[in-house]
């Protein structure tokens, strides 16, 4: 049964703390600042009548500080609090798992805190779920920065079904990449790319010479990270049913080809890389593209993830998270009158 | 950077651990009874980093000769990594006359001029002391870095604080590695410490601070190489914090009531045996890496037995400098 009353909420207490903080100048997002924006959703979601939030737990202490921060007296008005917090694992299954009971428990909406990485983990549970994407990592193309105490309102118009989701919420594109010859499968909600390293490491990506290939959702010319490569070869919306396959040149000689355009593209906070390209084109939805490398590493939304040795596909998908865009929703909500009303007298 | 070598790293995490592991056995083979520690051929107190190697192997692989190490109570792993011999540190924790110290310092006092290493029992007190070094390098104009080494619970210490400033204030060529093993002796973090993560206090003396998970060899060596590569390079102090796993007790002797049903999980989290699967050795490799790494600890410990035991006189000798 949908209790439209509460909402779920996910806040990844690992953010902002890889190694693109020493490699770039990446900034830190503290657990205090988390526990912060955390008290401002809160203050917005309970304005809008939610009375349930069932928040993520984790050893960061986010969590359990939120429930102590509910007890106070700045805390009257807020939703009551209850942790998800069976089988820890201080990893991203934590994600998984707590997602995938917030479904469960029929939350209206989920808010997710935290990067590109976080984001992905919640898609590929959420099912029809919306969610409100708040930006907490590092250089982050999927989620943006967002004031809580408003996405706390727009998710609470929406949970409470003074909104409606299909008016205010749109589902995001997904990259299918699938591994034959291992029989993975994983989904990006930014960007698929083929590294010719085989080191998995510290995870982020932020040398762009290891990049052979890259598929992206969408490629926004005023955005951060690798999708900012396609971004200036040709902007492509979040929303538009396409996507962009590139192969880079950077990495020397055929079969990437020789270079055709060089790009001066932002890969990362204070990183801003010349990215030889051999070639692009555009991905169209549900039709499988063949990688041209057979070899490497494979990092999803700027994660390396695992290696691979055999063929692989990559898709484009319309089916991705429905995501509720917090500008449409309070600008319909002004529009509505849901937020303003006659003095009382 | 300097370019990573999967089979290097297995085989000092192994060098390693097979130290320890002989340490571990030599310090309880003679203990009666089992609770006095002064007791034995190894005596006082007993810290064995088993479980922590990636942290030291994926730092030291950088550091070269002149680079600078303060290390805590736990040392062995970072003296080993970091090139202190291994006949003088172990004739050491025996404590006799070839010995790092002449015997007089033991396990927890390991000091080698030659490659700038030093460890200390008092909590926290190899910051400030990486500080010293860090501005010597500078002063000189050479390229060495510092790296200061604690435990998670060391950055609670005034010392610890007071370091991160004047690293940041003077820009100093030092990196702050902090070893999260999740016990500050037997207190959690969570009874201890008002932030979750160390990295989180990098922000607030203007450096970067960064946490890497898992206990992985090769993203500590990625993190540590651009912390390290930054100091080099004048770009002045970062805090790396590396969640690790304590495999064994706080000390020797520690039966860890304390931590519960983790216990039970401990030979999972073993990161020796998961890098091993990780790069693919076979059972053979991994055989005749464990064996040459305990043949050189089977030397070190001949070199200890056969060593002199300190005499009466020797106690007034190298007191002061």
């Amino acid at each position: 049964m949908k209790d439209a009353r509460a909402v779920g909420v996910v806040a990844n207490p690992a953010s902002a703390r890889d190694i693109r903080r020493l490699v770039a100048h990446g900034s830190s997002v503290t657990a205090h600042q988390k526990l912060n924006q955390l008290r401002r959703l809160m203050v917005g979601l309970g304005r809008t009548g939610v009375q349930q939030v069932l928040v993520m737990g984790d050893r960061s202490g986010i969590a359990i500080g939120l429930v102590e921060a509910s007890g106070r007296p700045s805390g009257a008005g807020w939703p009551s609090v209850e942790i998800i917090d069976e089988d820890l694992t201080n990893t991203a299954a934590d994600t998984v798992n707590a997602t995938r009971r917030m479904v469960a428990a029929g939350v209206g909406v989920i808010v997710v805190l935290g990067g590109d990485g976080t984001h992905r983990l919640v898609a590929d549970e959420c099912g029809l779920t919306p969610i409100v994407a708040i930006s907490t990592g590092t250089n982050n193309a999927f989620p943006i920065p967002l004031e809580p105490t408003v996405a706390g309102m727009a998710a609470g118009l929406v949970a409470g079904g003074r909104l409606d989701v299909e008016r205010v919420a749109r589902p995001a594109k997904m990259l299918e990449v699938r591994c034959p010859g291992s029989g993975r499968s994983e989904r990006a909600l930014v960007d698929v790319a083929i590294l010719n390293t085989e080191r998995i490491g510290s995870g982020a990506v932020w040398e762009p010479g290891t990049v052979e290939e890259l598929f992206l959702c969408f490629a926004p010319p005023d955005g951060i990270g690798l999708s900012a490569i396609g971004g200036h070869l040709q902007p492509v919306d979040r929303h538009e049913p396409v996507g962009l396959a590139i192969r880079l040149a950077a990495t020397g000689p055929p079969p990437s080809g020789a270079p055709t355009q060089r790009v001066a593209a932002p890969i990362g906070p204070g990183l801003i890389a010349e990215v030889d390209v051999a070639s692009w084109s555009k991905l169209a939805v549900d039709q499988p593209v063949t990688a041209a490398t057979t070899s490497g590493t494979v990092a999803i939304d700027g994660e390396r993830m695992f290696r691979f040795d055999s063929e692989l596909t990559v898709t484009l998908r319309a089916d991705g998270p429905l995501v509720i865009d917090v500008a449409e929703a309070m600008e319909f909500a002004a529009r509505s009158g849901l937020l303003t009303g006659p003095v009382a007298t | 950077m300097t370019e990573l070598n999967q089979l290097d790293l297995y085989k000092e995490m192994v060098r390693i651990r097979q130290f320890e592991a002989r340490v571990l056995n030599e310090y309880h083979a003679d203990k009666s009874p089992a609770w006095d520690i002064g007791a034995g051929l190894i005596p006082g107190e007993m810290h064995l980093s088993a479980g922590q190697e990636p942290a030291a192997v994926g730092v030291c692989a950088h550091l070269k000769k002149g680079d600078a190490i303060t290390a805590p109570h736990r040392p062995h792993h970072f003296a080993l990594s970091h090139g202190v011999d291994m006949n003088a540190m172990m004739a050491e924790i025996y404590g006799r006359t070839t010995g790092l110290c002449k015997g007089k310092g033991g396990h927890m006092h390991l000091f080698d001029p030659e490659n700038h290493f030093s460890c200390s029992g008092i909590i926290a007190q190899g910051y400030p002391v990486a500080c010293g070094h860090a501005m010597a390098f500078k002063r000189k104009g050479t390229d060495h870095v510092a790296v200061a080494v604690a435990g998670e619970g060391a950055a609670n210490q005034g010392a610890f604080h007071e370091s991160l400033n004047l690293a940041a204030l003077w820009n100093l060529p030092v990196v702050f590695v902090i070893e999260d093993n999740d016990w500050a002796i037997s207190v959690p973090r969570s009874a201890s410490t008002a932030n979750t993560s160390n990295a989180d206090r990098a922000a607030g003396y203007g450096m970067p601070g960064v946490r890497v998970e898992n206990n992985d060899v090769e993203a500590v060596f990625e993190a540590a190489g651009a912390a390290i590569d930054r100091a080099r390079a004048g770009e002045g102090p970062s805090l790396l914090e590396i969640h690790t796993v304590r495999l064994w007790g706080h000390f020797e002797g520690d039966a860890q009531a304390y931590r519960g049903a983790e216990l039970e999980t401990l030979d999972e989290r073993d990161p020796i045996p998961a890098y091993a699967a990780a790069i693919g050795l076979s059972d053979d490799q991994v055989a005749a890496i464990k064996a040459e790494a305990d043949s050189e600890v089977d030397a070190a410990v001949r070199f200890a037995l056969d060593s002199p035991v300190p005499t009466a006189d020797d106690a007034l000798l190298h007191v002061f400098a």
